[in-house]
């Protein structure tokens, strides 16, 4: 029963932000579908009219379909040099393109060959063959993939979220940064109903135009005149609900990709990567901005990764967020571990400014580094002290690492060849679910985050870096230059809290979140509140 | 008058001709059967005359001009045509289907209308009961009406007839052939009728014209044909259906 009401309660808090959010899945939806409508059917054509066409056009759009969706988005980003809903349509009108121009294809295809040559000798022009009969008779397939197509697209655009195009992804996003179950349901009961609700609303449509075959009863007249017209406009109705939605200015939320994305000098934009530390920074630099100056703040949170979160900067997306300088040293810049933190900071803002039109403002203080962590017990049992330790049982150990770390040169790469560490098996695992994994006993050895607050929560042991492979990786707020120039008052304000964050707050602020499963904003309120700066 | 000169078509390159070397005249008002086995080259022969096939060589001519001079959609237009099987389109109402022809010419709507009711009604079918029905929904010998109604609905002066009547039982058949008969008289159109049908041919042909393997065997009224057949092929043709009517007469 409490339970209940505690749902309840959480969700009526969101609701204006579920509506917002609704209103843009269904934009990014409706948009990509109809994007891939007015491409697909024509390009299904091509297919059918020209035989040479055919195995190009239906391999090459397949081939579209087989690149993941995170990739698709990744590529699209470096391509447009931007973030937002522009990328996030692109790949998911490429993804629909597929099951429309198919059917749109097999459509055409089952046309009966006699009732070809019929429209050929009665005299229609191959145009008038395609629009009086091949195009009406292919209708019922065609409509078939615009709803593959479409109920597709309500699921991967929950991905859009990772490069800032908002929809209910921005729900699940957040749930698995935080590994907060009921933000993830928050997100994903919603487009699953979406999905039904598109689904069905595209199959009214259908009913709607098809010609009805026998000739009135009164209920028939009244069917025809209200229902079948209401039913065509069905799915037009929910795009046109998406909008408002989405677009309504009373919505106090804001952060919409798609009502506020004109570029206003007075809001500041920031960016987050997608787990718990970057949310808690983010907020932080935007709670300092609100308060210490007249500008506003738009959060561009949960961005998927080092990759899209740089993108935005540099494409001015957003206008800062917070990087760690191991990790711009080694994965932006593509340079060499440099041991020494001051000089690596010096070295990473120097590039910056160079190559980016972007800078280094002061660090928070501490140190988010790797590192390569056990369960407690087995460091002790096992008498495993150092990285070095492991390098003999390594063989029969598995290890679970998130997809950045196994590709990063400052990663597994980095200490396989540092260490000579080759592990038994490795496993690809969502950097908010890894503790999770080693605490059960799924997995034996993680790339933790020093700063992480699971690391004492669940009794896991951080091994001693005896090589000193990993990097420094201070972490500091990155501001486009033209951004900073503007208002130069952001240094100071941003430099309030620097270096007095320590591993230990920062650790702590973690499992606030995860553990307590607080939200950061009220996380980062506490925080300021208690040094006074609010 | 449609004119055929020495008119081949290969569709292997020449080593088996579908039609081999066919001249012959189909006369203005006359209805010329086309009639053969399957294989024959009648259908062809048909096609050829719209341009739904090109011919490998030789000309034909309609009204004194090469077809190879005009543009086939605008020939296809001026001459009526009635597939085998259907060959209705199962997205439009009989009426729409029966208008398609004025409606590709550009009608305005209105007369559209009016001339694909006069058609129903005189094709037999009431254009109340019928007009906005889909194909499907009326009985072979209903839908190949609407097929005639189709092909005469522009008015054109000549008519294609490829085995119209080919998938209908037998009663259906005799009925429609009546019809088509009456019709004729009505409204003197040359009419190209092709069947495999020996009765068919010598109830509804002024001329028949028979085929076999591509070429022309002989071409001539029913009397010239039954009396002096020109060829062997022809004479067991006619004889072999005779002598199944006498037996049939004799079990009477």
């Amino acid at each position: 029963m409490t339970a209940t009401v505690e749902w309840l309660s959480f969700v009526a808090e969101r609701l204006p932000e579920l509506w917002l959010r609704t209103g843009e899945h269904l934009m990014l939806t409706g948009v990509s579908t109809i994007a891939a409508i007015l491409v697909g059917i024509p390009l299904g054509v091509a297919a059918a009219r020209v035989r040479w066409l055919r195995s190009p056009l239906t391999g090459g759009v397949g081939i579209l379909q087989t690149i993941p969706s995170l990739a698709m988005l990744a590529i699209l980003l470096a391509l447009l040099q931007r973030i937002g809903a522009v990328p996030a349509i692109i790949a998911l009108t490429l993804y629909a393109l597929l099951p429309i121009m198919r059917n749109t294809l097999a459509g055409l295809e089952a046309v009966s060959p006699e009732v070809v040559e019929a429209a050929r000798g009665i005299g229609m022009s191959t145009r008038q063959r395609l629009w009086l009969v091949e195009l009406p008779l292919s209708i019922p397939v065609i409509i078939a993939g615009i709803r593959t197509a479409a109920v597709l697209s309500v699921g991967v655009a929950t991905l859009s979220a990772f490069i800032g195009a908002g929809g209910l992804g921005e729900f699940i996003n957040r749930g698995l940064a935080l590994s907060n179950t009921e933000l993830i349901l928050l997100g994903a009961v919603p487009a699953a109903l979406l999905a039904l609700t598109v689904d069905g609303s595209i199959a009214a449509f259908q009913w709607g135009i098809r010609r009805r075959r026998s000739r009135g009863t009164p209920f028939r007249g009244m069917v025809d005149r209200i229902a079948r017209p209401l039913a065509v406009a069905s799915p037009l109705v929910l795009l046109v609900a998406g909008g408002f939605a989405c677009l309504s200015t009373s919505n106090p939320f804001s952060g919409s990709a798609w009502a506020s994305s004109a570029t206003d000098a007075q809001t500041i934009r920031i960016g987050s990567k997608n787990f718990t530390e970057q949310l808690i920074l983010g907020e932080l630099m935007g709670q300092l901005i609100e308060t210490h100056t007249d500008l506003s703040v738009e959060r561009r949170f949960n961005l998927g990764g080092t990759m899209i979160s740089h993108g935005a900067l540099v494409s001015g997306g957003i206008d800062l967020y917070a990087e760690y300088t191991g990790t711009a040293l080694t994965a932006v810049l593509e340079r060499s571990v440099i041991p020494d933190p001051a000089r690596a900071y010096e070295v990473v803002d120097r590039e910056y400014r160079q190559r980016f039109s972007a800078q280094w403002l002061q660090p928070f203080g501490f140190n988010n580094t790797y590192t390569i962590t056990i369960r407690r017990f087995d460091a002790t049992s096992r008498g495993l002290r150092t990285i070095s330790d492991l390098i003999p049982v390594a063989a029969s150990l598995r290890a679970g690492f998130s997809a950045e770390f196994s590709e990063r040169p400052d990663g597994y790469p980095g200490i396989r060849s540092a260490y000579g560490l080759r592990f038994g098996e490795v496993r690809d695992l969502d950097p908010a679910l890894m503790y999770q994994a080693i605490a059960s006993g799924e997995v034996d050895v993680i790339a933790a985050f020093a700063t992480d607050g699971r690391i004492e929560a669940f009794d896991l042991q951080p091994l001693e870096d005896d090589r000193r492979f990993f990097p420094p990786y201070q972490a500091a707020p990155v501001i486009r230059t033209e951004t900073l120039q503007a208002h130069p008052e952001l240094a100071q304000v941003l430099g309030l809290l620097a270096g007095v964050i320590d591993d230990a707050t920062m650790q702590r602020l973690n499992y606030a979140v995860d553990e307590d499963k607080r939200s950061p904003a009220e996380v980062v309120q506490e925080l300021l509140e208690r040094r006074g700066l609010l | 008058m449609i004119s055929l000169k020495h008119v081949s078509k290969s569709f292997d390159g020449g080593t088996h001709p579908a039609v081999d070397d066919v001249s012959l005249d189909i006369r203005e008002g006359e209805t010329l059967v086309l009639l053969g086995s399957s294989g024959s080259g009648k259908t062809t022969l048909l096609k050829l005359t719209n341009r739904l096939l090109e011919p490998t060589s030789g000309t034909i001519e309609v009204d004194g001009e090469d077809i190879a001079t005009k543009d086939p959609i605008l020939l296809r237009r001026s001459i009526g045509y009635v597939f085998q099987g259907i060959g209705l389109f199962p997205n439009m109402t009989v009426e729409e289907n029966v208008a398609i022809v004025p409606r590709l010419l550009g009608w305005a709507s209105e007369k559209r209308r009016a001339r694909a009711r006069d058609l129903l009604r005189l094709v037999g079918l009431e254009p109340a009961a019928h007009a906005d029905r889909f194909p499907d929904e009326l009985s072979g010998g209903q839908q190949q009406r609407v097929g005639v109604a189709r092909a005469l609905a522009a008015d054109p002066d000549y008519l294609l007839m490829d085995e119209p009547f080919g998938a209908l039982d037998a009663l259906t058949r005799d009925i429609l052939q009546q019809e088509l008969l009456a019709l004729r008289e009505q409204l003197k159109k040359t009419i190209v009728f092709v069947t495999h049908d020996i009765f068919e041919a010598l109830t509804l042909g002024d001329r028949l014209a028979v085929l076999h393997a591509g070429r022309l065997e002989q071409i001539g009224t029913r009397e010239e044909i039954l009396r002096t057949p020109a060829t062997d092929f022809v004479r067991e043709l006619f004889a072999k259906p005779a002598q199944q009517l006498a037996a049939y007469g004799e079990l009477l």
